[in-house]
């Protein structure tokens, strides 16, 4: 136990120093979103077509599109596995006495960690935009923690699909197929309410739902009457997807 | 005493198909510098890697100082070391940050961290670059920072796949110069592979060869150029002219040890060059064979290559393993 939490650390402090010398990524990433809240939010808003229970559209969304980032970045972490795989890095690291879950947590917290520095940077442009947060300290530090554990549950998640793919290209096209399925098919951009029956069903098993709602009640809305359910998914989703990358792990060398 | 490494009956198959090793037999004492040699798809970095408890055997048993490499993995990763033949350390960060990242992983303590790391730093010559990303150092830094943190934790045995793969001979010789001097200070045991004969022949304490998944020969340079014959005559002879029925002759001549063909040129192992050089002319002559060039040399390593595997180690392998590094580097 002990072990496996220095050994998240070691990894966090290594993503930290990774972001210290080169934050490119962080901002390439950040254009994506950075557009929905500043065009599509606005356009959608003056149409008034979708009910936001009285915040204005752009507040609606901003949680959900930080979230669709982070969880870019998540996802997107196991291409850097599949990258340590081809080299001879995963081969080193699984040589030494850490323990195998101890290394898939700590990548997975690892990747939490680069998202939330990718969620940060999107909260002064949605402020200058006019979004407005509920000023609430507390609320705000849950809200981000919500963030960081969700992402490494997804890290973990695509830590596992590079434990099956070999090759990086073929990681891609999976990593897309993933994540704009779980972003369309969640509350990220409009209440699950509008939502055919089918994919309302499909969004009850959606992670990213409960991250989003969670996130939205803590900074926007204020209405935190799922809350508590919102924190059991996200920590029944984290356990899943460490354990299961625990196992897939150690084929990733072989 | 346990031997540092002991290999019994070793078999791996991959994927029901490919039989990478086939009954490997292996001692390897403790404090030695082992060289494991063999051309490409051998076997070597499979055998690295089961020793290491990265992968299971398909049969056969395999011991790093007397402890199981399956049944007690965690024990052995806590005495070895490992430098994978492939480039292993984080290009992004500082060569400092590496070590620093693998210190705490090893639980190399706070107050110690700092001088174990600066020291392995000098030992490998890096100290003026350990602030610089890793991407901007040379393929021979990269190999010495692997080869550093290697360093770390004082192993009791550590484990080199190919160290020198694509280095020029002057980083080669300074990653061995290197090598040599903290195995005198810690006795370490070195157990490397390589498809450089002239590397085994300057560098090991004890060679095996190994080819298609077999050990096809052990021992000393010495002895493993001894098991040849004293000396090597070479005779230059039409290509045509070198036909198996002269082999049999030959070989039926008491004083001669052994036989190889190669490129026209006929190689005849013997104890003693001087007494039998005269017979062997005759010989040659009554069989009606003109000798263009003659010449006398001791037997090397890649005679003995020659001899157990059947082809030299060629030079384009090394040129591709060469690019294919670099690759590896710019991709990082
Ligand atoms: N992960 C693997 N899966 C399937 N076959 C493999 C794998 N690794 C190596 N092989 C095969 O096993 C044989 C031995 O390879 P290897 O141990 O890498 O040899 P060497 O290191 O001596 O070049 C080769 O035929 C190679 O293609
Ligand atoms: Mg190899």
């Amino acid at each position: 136990m002990m072990e496996g939490l220095k050994n998240m650390l070691v990894m966090i402090e290594l993503e930290l120093r990774r972001l210290r010398h080169d934050r490119t990524e962080i901002y390439f990433r950040a254009v994506q979103p950075i557009l929905w809240i500043l065009i599509y939010g606005p356009v959608m808003s003056s149409v008034r077509a979708i009910p936001t229970g009285g915040v204005p559209y752009t507040d609606f969304i901003t949680p959900g599109v930080m979230i669709q980032t982070t969880t870019f970045v998540s996802i997107f972490y196991g291409l850097m596995m599949v990258w340590e795989r081809e080299s001879g890095i995963l081969k080193k690291l699984l040589v030494t006495p850490a323990s195998r879950y101890s290394m898939v947590i700590g990548r997975s917290m690892a990747s939490g960690v680069r998202a939330l520095f990718q969620a940060l940077i999107i909260l002064p442009i949605a402020l200058i935009i006019g979004v407005r947060f509920i000023p609430n300290p507390a609320y705000f530090s849950l809200a981000f923690t919500i963030i960081f554990f969700a992402s490494g549950g997804f890290a973990a998640i695509s830590i596992l699909v590079a434990s099956f793919m070999k090759t990086r290209e073929r990681f891609m096209g999976i990593g897309q197929a993933i994540i704009m399925p779980l972003f369309f098919a969640s509350n990220a951009l409009y209440p699950v309410q509008m939502m055919p029956p089918i994919l309302r069903e499909f969004s009850t098993f959606n992670p990213l739902s409960y991250v989003v709602d969670a996130v939205r009640g803590l900074l926007i809305t204020g209405d935190l009457s799922n809350l508590l359910m919102d924190l059991v998914a996200i920590a029944i989703f984290d356990a899943v997807s460490f354990i299961l990358a625990s196992i897939s792990f150690k084929r990733i060398i072989e | 005493m346990d031997f540092a490494v002991q290999v019994k009956n070793l078999v791996k198959v991959y994927d029901g198909k490919v039989k990478a090793l086939d009954g490997v037999e292996l001692d390897v004492e403790p404090g030695e510098v082992f060289a494991l040699l063999g051309p490409n798809g051998a076997g070597k970095t499979t055998l690295i890697r089961i020793l290491t408890t990265q992968l299971k055997p398909t049969a056969g048993e395999a011991y790093i100082f007397g402890l199981n490499v399956v049944r007690n993995g965690g024990k052995v990763r806590r005495l070895i070391s490992y430098v994978p033949q492939e480039m292993s350390v984080w290009t992004d960060i500082s060569g400092y940050e590496n070590l620093l990242v693998y210190a705490k992983i090893f639980d190399v303590p706070s107050h110690e961290r700092g001088k174990i790391i600066d020291e392995v730093l000098e030992n490998m010559g890096l100290t003026h670059v350990k602030n610089d990303l890793v991407r901007t150092y040379s393929g021979g830094m990269i190999r010495r920072l692997e080869i550093a943190c290697a360093m770390l934790t004082k192993p009791k045995i550590m484990f080199l796949d190919e160290p020198t793969i694509g280095l020029d001979p002057a980083a080669r010789k300074v990653v061995w110069e290197r090598l040599g001097v903290f195995k005198e200070e810690y006795g370490v045991t070195i157990f490397f592979t390589t498809h450089y004969m002239d590397e085994a022949d300057l560098y090991a304490d004890d060679i095996a060869i190994i080819n298609q998944g077999k050990i096809v020969a052990r021992g000393t340079s010495e002895d493993l150029k001894h098991s040849l014959g004293g000396e090597v005559i070479s005779f230059t002879l039409e290509k045509a002219a070198i036909k198996p029925e002269l082999f049999q002759e030959l070989r039926k001549l008491v004083f001669v040890k052994d036989v190889l063909v190669e490129n026209g040129s006929l190689n005849v192992f013997v104890d003693d060059a001087e007494s039998t050089l005269s017979i062997l002319m005759n010989f040659l002559k009554s069989e009606g064979l003109s000798v263009g060039k003659v010449s006398i040399n001791k037997p090397t390593l890649d005679d003995v290559f020659l001899k157990h595997v059947g082809t030299r180690l060629e030079e384009k392998g090394r040129i591709s393993d060469v690019t294919q590094m670099r690759y590896m580097i710019r991709r990082g």
